[in-house]
């Protein structure tokens, strides 16, 4: 087909959509453009509680990168050599040691078991963004003893009573308090709120964190081993490069990226993820090519007589085929187009105002490469289609065509 | 020059046979204005729809210029009617979301011998002569029967076909309307020395035709030139 048999194709059905029924067309964009938010909206939002998920992990749990006690062992041992070999090894931002211990806190007449995790501030700030998430009082120092920082679901709220809180806690607990810590081994200590911090990730939330040097008091000694060590990476250091490396410099213990921990976590739940998003993609995709399909066929339905006057007077079949073949390819540009805005717009929403739950909170994440395939696939669906019912009916012959 | 030889129209509606065209002979000249006349059903509409390369025939055969037209490719004739022949039809047949002048240029820009700029060059020229140049950004909606017609006729006549085919072109309008329309006929016959054939069951559309053909029954019942027409 040459270009002036696609000039005339274009023409064709640009003025049919231009003057035809304006309803019809815009209905079909619309529904082009739901199919499309359809295609995109919940596999984003999968993606995005996934990547919420991750980022939380990487930030609160484990790092880009966790060395953990050998098979076998209850610590890793050495601490202070180890440290100092992941820290010297290129592209390691910082590593910093953890070790908890159970204990009850008790705070007036509350009671409340929680675990009393061990770190080291100064290096931990590298590694995890604690720090910033302070919602009263502050962070810890690197030397304090006698203070402590507990998570805001621990600290609780005055103004609720005990027995409507969701969850447990010391019964509102502020800023400067003193609370008591009985530790397992029954060690027991009173201890200065500095801080309540808030992250949004469950676990961390009910933790209690002091320094290295109060833990070492209730050990009664120096503590040259700890329980996991998390990594963080230099930004443009890929994780694997980081656990081959360590394992290479004969790091002693276990090492698991974030990756590894999370196939092992999280597996069948992206795996649930994937088949969620592939039969909402399938559903939108056949709803959008049997829309198409019916309005096409519809309007080739209504038009036969005029395709059969556009045949009497030396209009191609292949030209008639494409001014319906394309009219549908107007309409999934558009309808593609105003998907992309609205999913744009919803993406731009849900960043400013997550959906929140106790576990995770979740945003729609659509990369180009989303955008991209979803858009090919939608198209290609739309032309099928359109191009089928438009195939059909330019192959009758002109006596039918003009006496329908 | 036409020439038809022994053309047959067989259809089968259940187990009757209906023979639309039985056995037609005939030949037409180049410049010709040929009437086609007859009763309804006698087969008028079926043998311009042969000639015109609209139907098939069951048997026969169609000669134009030389070249036998039935043989022709699905293709090779739609380019032969894009080229060689025009149309106009009874109901006007205009393409409605097109305005006047996209519609008379429609055939024209489809031809692979024209520019754009001769494409409009020979729209407004043939606007111009059917009267309709002010009317041309208007959409066939917007046109009275008899416009719409000119219109049709205008659309028939952009690619300066060899040969022109009105089915029954006055059938929807008024006398005043239909007499506009058959002067048109006559003046580009006239002028252009345009074969036209065109079916009528007006008797009073005798007048305007070289030659006419009557059909009974699918057979050419009568032949011969008209003395009378009126120009």
């Amino acid at each position: 087909m040459g270009k002036k048999e696609l000039k005339v194709a274009f023409l064709l059905a640009l003025r049919s959509l231009q003057r035809g029924s304006r309803s019809s067309v815009v209905l079909t964009v619309l529904i082009i453009a739901m199919c499309f938010t359809n295609m995109v909206f919940l596999p984003g939002l999968f993606n995005g509680i996934g990547e919420g998920i991750i980022t939380q992990i990487v930030d609160y749990e484990v790092g880009n990168v966790m060395v953990g006690a050998k098979t076998g062992e209850q610590y890793v041992t050495d601490l202070d050599a180890t440290l100092d070999l992941i820290n010297s090894m290129p592209g390691v931002e910082r590593a910093t040691p953890h070790i908890s211990k159970g204990a009850t806190l008790k705070y007036r007449q509350r009671i409340l078991g929680v675990s009393v995790k061990a770190i080291k501030p100064g290096d931990e700030k590298y590694v995890s963004p604690l720090y910033s998430k302070m919602v009263a009082g502050s962070y810890l120092g690197e030397d304090d003893t006698g203070e402590v920082i507990i998570g805001k679901p621990v600290a609780g709220d005055a103004t609720i009573k005990q027995e409507d809180e969701f969850q447990p806690s010391l019964g509102g607990v502020r800023v400067g308090d003193s609370i008591t810590i009985e530790y397992g081994n029954g060690y027991t200590k009173d201890y200065r709120v500095k801080g309540i911090y808030f992250t949004g990730w469950t676990s961390t939330d009910n933790n209690v964190f002091i320094t290295w040097s109060d833990m070492e008091q209730v050990e009664g000694k120096t503590l040259d081993y700890a329980e996991y060590i998390t990594v963080k990476a230099k930004p443009g250091y890929d994780e694997k490069f980081i656990k081959n490396e360590l394992q290479q410099y004969g790091v002693t213990g276990y090492v698991q990226t974030t990756g590894d921990l999370l196939k092992k976590a999280m597996g069948s739940v992206m795996q649930s993820f994937a088949i969620i998003n592939m039969v909402s993609l399938v559903v939108g995709v056949i709803i959008t090519t049997v829309v198409l399909f019916i309005v096409i066929t519809i309007k080739t339905i209504n038009s036969r007589r005029q395709i059969g006057i556009l045949k009497a007077i030396g209009v191609d079949k292949e030209v008639i085929m494409h001014t319906y073949g394309l009219q549908v390819v107007i309409m999934a540009l558009l309808g593609i187009c105003f998907g992309i805005i609205l999913t744009a717009i919803l993406a731009v929403y849900l960043a400013a105002n997550p959906i929140v739950t106790p576990e995770w909170k979740a945003y729609l994440l659509l990369t180009p490469g989303d955008y991209i395939t979803n858009s090919l696939i939608l198209f290609l669906a739309a032309v099928v289609a359109g191009y089928v019912p438009a195939w059909q009916v330019s192959r009758e012959d002109i006596q039918s065509a003009m006496r329908a | 020059m036409i020439e038809i030889t022994d053309l047959r129209r067989i259809y089968h509606m259940g187990n009757v046979e209906v023979k639309a065209l039985d056995g037609v002979t005939l030949t037409i000249g180049k410049g010709e204005f040929l009437g086609i006349m007859g009763a309804s059903g006698s087969g008028k509409t079926t043998l311009l729809h042969m000639v015109g390369l609209l139907d098939q025939p069951t048997s026969g055969r169609i000669m134009i210029d030389g070249l036998d037209i039935l043989g022709l490719t699905d293709y090779e004739k739609t380019m032969f009617r894009l080229y060689k022949l025009g149309y106009v039809f009874q109901d006007y047949a205009l393409v409605p979301d097109l305005t006047v002048m996209e519609n008379v240029s429609l055939p024209a820009m489809l031809r692979k011998d024209r520019t754009e700029a001769q494409v409009k060059k020979d729209s407004y020229s043939i606007l111009e002569k059917i009267g309709l140049c002010d009317r041309r950004d208007h959409l066939p909606r917007e046109l009275s029967g008899g416009q719409q017609q000119r219109v049709s006729i205008a659309r028939a006549m952009v690619n300066k076909p060899d040969i022109l085919f009105a089915d029954e072109p006055c059938a929807n309008l008024d006398s005043e309307n239909s007499r506009m329309v058959l002067d048109l006929f006559h003046e580009i016959n006239e002028e252009m020395q345009q074969t036209i054939i065109m079916v009528s069951h007006e008797d009073w559309h005798k007048e305007y035709f070289h030659r006419i053909v009557r059909l009974r029954d699918g057979k050419i019942f009568s032949d011969g030139t008209n003395g009378a027409h009126h120009h």
